[in-house]
């Protein structure tokens, strides 16, 4: 549940807002991303009106507002303000008109008074409420920066995943978070993954213990968030199974109902964890360019096999 | 076989760094699947640094669902762990 009081602790700053009435009314629930300026609402056109909208004035509706009389100013307010309306925001700094305030106190309906013009208010509020709303989930594994490409590494505990985030950190790579990913969805459907705050740049890595890689390394090998652009799954070498050979397959896995890229990988003593991820995340690069190894390679196989085909065929026939 | 049971974190201090070490260490000789879940937001227990993102303070509740054949005897043992402070009483 996502209310008034939580959207003004985390945005008040940006949005300079500063609460003028209603303040009974701040655990008042937001249930939609969506803002929106009355208008045409105020005129009295309430058919298709959503009541569960954030509402911002701005000067034009306060013109507007100004022609009436007070009984008829509170009539045309008290059809926007239902119970489902979360806020009211008062752009250009305006004092709100004393019909407004008294609604909203006696409502108990938290009423805002920002600086920002109403159109920049409006995509501003309507952003951050979508961000808000954004799905979530926490993930287990480490995050990394590899050539620039998000690779979240996951695989059972102490199977070196954050061994293998600290050679790549001395390679020169970046962490983005080690053990715990939070991932939100954003508005182009890419998982972004951050560190929780109060472990951020921590490593717990085996034998040694809590590490500050930031402090170790220096700001230049942390990142605060990545967008997620590749799951590698490290796992035990098991002889039982198939590994991929040959790469013409991507394989998906889904998180969030997005699905990313995904390679298994076994480990075995001697493998080199660090250039085999380098090399994932560089063949992820040249993919997303428009280059596939291994299927531009089977084609020039095809291609010579076809045509050496004939050649061989001329030469049985020549015996 | 699983097991899910509700406790309290009990020191002062909440579930800081050697709480967390502890309850990892003792988790060691168990196979079940361990997670915690706490404010919404449900951790594997054998990850230290899980554990601490979680920042635990005193009197908050804490679900222990363990899965695995000796699920019973890991949250036995890990309640007791909750009850008795992390030996910080």
């Amino acid at each position: 549940m996502y209310t008034v009081q939580e959207f003004y602790d985390n945005h008040k700053k940006e949005l300079s807002l500063a609460l003028e009435a209603g303040g009974e009314g701040l655990d008042r629930r937001i249930r939609k991303p969506e803002a929106h300026r009355p208008g045409l609402s105020l005129t009295g056109e309430m058919r298709r009106f959503e009541t569960a909208r954030l509402i911002i004035i701005g000067r034009h509706e306060l013109d507007f507002l100004r022609k009436f009389d007070t009984l008829t100013c509170k009539t045309r307010l008290s059809e926007i303000l239902t119970p489902l309306t979360p806020a009211v925001i008062v752009a250009r700094g305006r004092i709100p008109p004393k019909e407004l305030v008294e609604l909203c106190e006696k409502q108990q309906l938290p009423l805002f008074r920002s600086p920002e013009r109403a159109t920049k208010l409006l995509s501003r509020v309507a952003f951050l409420l979508l961000e808000e709303f954004a799905p979530t989930t926490t993930l287990h594994g480490t995050l990394v920066e590899i050539f620039g490409v998000g690779v979240l590494i996951q695989g059972d505990s102490s199977v070196g995943k954050s061994e293998a985030a600290l050679g790549l950190i001395e390679k020169g790579h970046r962490l983005i978070s080690d053990d715990v990913v939070k991932v939100k969805k954003n508005e182009h459907f890419q998982l972004v993954g951050s560190g929780p705050e109060i472990t951020r740049h921590l490593m717990e890595i085996r034998g040694i213990g809590i590490v500050n890689v930031a402090h170790l390394y220096g700001a230049v090998c942390v990142r605060p968030n990545k967008v997620i652009d590749l799951v590698v799954k490290l796992e035990e070498w098991d002889s039982q199974h198939f590994y991929d050979r040959v790469g013409l397959e991507q394989k998906y896995i889904d998180f969030l109902d997005t699905s990313i890229p995904y390679h298994l990988v076994p480990l075995k003593p001697g493998r080199d964890i660090v250039l085999l991820l380098e090399t994932i995340a560089l063949n992820h690069r040249l993919r997303e360019m428009g280059y596939n190894s291994a299927r531009e390679f089977n084609a020039k196989l095809i291609e010579a096999i076809s045509k050496r085909e004939p050649k061989r065929l001329r030469r049985r026939i020549a015996k | 076989m699983k097991v899910a049971r509700n406790v309290k974190v009990k020191n002062s201090l909440g579930l800081h760094t050697r709480p967390a070490a502890s309850i990892v260490r003792l988790l060691q000789s168990f196979k079940s699947a361990v997670t915690f879940t706490c404010k919404n937001e449900t951790i594997n227990a054998r990850s230290i640094m899980s554990i601490l993102m979680l920042a635990a303070r005193k009197n908050t509740q804490i679900t222990i669902t363990a899965e695995g054949s000796d699920a019973e005897a890991l949250v036995d043992r890990l309640v007791r762990a909750f009850d008795n402070e992390f030996g910080e009483g």
